[in-house]
């Protein structure tokens, strides 16, 4: 084996790797949390009540002021967004939402999927390319699709750690770090989250005017959703993208503009926004966000361990031609008809200045 | 303990190694000299410097639509960082008390903000550009790669410790700043200073000869 395929192999097992260790620091984090979750539900401790009523004329005046069952605007010489509400009903609504909804249910879903993934791996295992590896490449993915996949993911991975640590790191992280050393973290981690949050954005319009031509409905795309890809039986055809990777990037597409949009309105409360659309935007960008995660880990599993001969390209662009005949048969034929873009004989160790020159 | 060692020691030590490592390199790119060119001159050495070094700030107009997003990145990451190393609020604040002994008008937060996104993104796409090109690929070193992961985590650190609410993260960002300074001069980072005599020398030949690049 020579010198440079050994570096090639080093490389792509370097890169495995650090996908699985992103994969773990994304996910390690929520699983102690999870069974916490799970042991404070069936442990709940029953509700106090105090037998014994004090009469307050205080508590009357607070009890109005805090208009508890509906919204109050009062009047008042400071003029400004919210100004005339003395208490906010719906943040006590919202605080319960943040606590007793958000945490436990996104929790439980990441914890699902990752459980699924899992038992799907040692089920089904590793999908081969049945006749294994032909040594033809084909280009998949070009310079500057790669760029747009991998500027969004790195982002998005940044966001979802720094994310995560603020909507789990008091239960995960406190045991660990203390209160002194979470409250530095969950600090950094909201400046780092709010800096690279509308970078994001641009990151999203990019992905769109990218792959949005190859992923409109297309005939058979049904059928390959009946055939569950293939996984049911038989084989199921594809274009460019199947309709497991079409609905993958429409939910992208529309879950990641919610993140951009509310993430934007969190961000600058300078527009005049009030308290009822900051809560608002929060619902939407968690659960956005939440969904997001929870879908990315099937993607990422399908792309690196899960799904021999994926990675390559999105790394080096490449694909073997086996694996395009076994998973996107009509882009395959497509391609080798297509004058522009013949197939390309040469191994990606070989491969170096001269597929440099056919990509750029 | 550490802190102190932060704030005191290794901040000193940064700035001599920093300052004498550049001096050191400058000296040894200088020390090669010149050949002497017997050939009649056939134009000015000094406009020849002049105009290559500033001719090389625009992309060659053969290659331009190839390295356009390069070009383009480049220019965001490092007006970015300028921006940000000399108009940040804190880093004026820091050069007035520690360094200079007086100060100048910074930018608003909101200009912080944007310059700050816009050099993380161009750091970003070049990072990218580096390991998916095959070509920048095959020409990248290790040194490439530790000056590119150092610079941003000096960014990171500084964009957390952004309101300077706690210690510890102004702590952290001045500790990878001196990491970076005491890197700077022996890595390929010294770019940053070795470009102006660079185009110079090779803008003086051209001038010399003649020839218009």
């Amino acid at each position: 084996m020579t010198d440079k395929r050994k570096r090639v192999r080093r490389g792509k097992k370097f890169m495995l790797w650090s996908g699985y260790a992103l994969l773990l620091i994304l996910v390690l984090p929520l699983i102690p949390y999870t069974i916490q979750a799970a042991s404070n539900y069936y442990h709940r401790p029953a509700p106090v009540v105090n037998p014994i009523q004090i009469p307050d004329p205080g508590s009357g005046l607070w009890r109005d002021v805090r208009q508890r069952d509906k919204s109050y605007v009062g009047t008042t010489q400071v003029q400004g967004v919210d100004t005339g509400v003395l208490i906010n009903a719906d943040g006590e609504k919202w605080r319960l939402y943040r606590m007793d909804t958000l945490i436990p249910y996104g929790a439980i879903l990441m914890g699902v999927v990752l459980a699924l993934i899992l038992l799907f791996y040692f089920v089904r295992g590793r999908v081969r390319v049945p006749d294994g590896f032909s040594g033809k490449k084909i280009l998949r993915f070009t310079l500057s699709e790669r760029m747009v996949h991998w500027f969004t993911a790195f982002l998005f991975i940044f966001l979802g750690i720094t994310g995560l640590v603020l909507l789990y790191g008091r239960f995960v992280l406190i045991p660990l770090l203390g209160p002194a050393g979470f409250s530095v973290t969950a600090s950094a981690c909201k400046e780092a989250h709010n800096l690279f949050g509308p970078i994001f954005l641009f990151a999203m319009l990019a992905l769109l005017i990218t792959f949005i031509k190859d992923n409109f409905y297309a005939r058979g795309d049904m059928k390959w959703l009946v055939k569950g890809g293939g996984m049911l039986g038989g084989h199921a055809s594809a274009g460019r993208f199947n309709a497991g990777e079409k609905i993958w990037f429409w939910l992208a597409i529309i879950l990641g503009f919610a993140l951009c949009i509310t993430g934007l309105i969190l961000d600058f409360a300078v527009v005049g926004q009030g308290r009822q659309v900051m809560e608002l935007s929060h619902v939407i960008h968690s659960i956005s966000a939440v969904v997001m995660i929870a879908v990315s880990f099937g993607h990422i599993y399908l792309g690196t361990a899960g799904m021999e001969g994926s990675f390559s390209s999105m790394s080096n662009g490449y694909v073997d031609e086996n694996w395009a005949k076994s998973h996107h048969d009509l882009w395959y034929e497509e391609v080798r008809h297509h004058t522009d873009a013949v197939p390309l004989k040469t191994s990606v160790a070989a491969g170096g200045i001269a597929q440099a020159r056919r990509e750029i | 303990m550490f802190v102190q060692w932060v704030n005191g020691i290794f901040w000193d030590i940064a700035v001599v190694v920093f300052v004498i490592g550049i001096i050191w390199r400058l000296i040894a790119v200088f020390r090669h000299g010149t050949r002497k060119d017997l050939a009649e001159p056939r134009g000015s050495a000094v406009s020849g410097a002049v105009y290559t070094g500033f001719s090389r700030f625009l992309p060659r107009p053969e290659i331009r639509s190839k390295i356009s997003l390069h070009v383009i990145a480049g220019y965001m990451f490092h007006l970015g960082l300028f921006v940000l190393l000399l108009f940040a609020a804190p880093h004026i604040k820091f050069a007035e008390e520690h360094v200079l002994g007086f100060g100048w008008a910074a930018m608003p937060h909101w200009a912080f903000v944007v310059s700050a996104q816009i050099a993380f993104a161009g750091l970003i796409l070049l990072w990218l550009q580096r390991i998916l090109n095959p070509v920048t690929r095959l020409i990248s070193r290790a040194d490439d790669y530790v000056g590119t992961y150092l610079l941003f985590l000096v960014m990171l650190t500084g964009c957390m410790a952004m309101f300077e609410s706690y210690t510890g993260l102004r702590i952290a960002h001045l500790l990878t700043v001196e990491l970076f300074m005491v890197y700077f001069p022996f890595s390929s980072l010294m770019h940053a200073i070795l470009f102006i005599p660079s185009r110079g020398y090779t803008g003086s030949l051209f001038g010399l000869r003649g020839v218009k690049a």
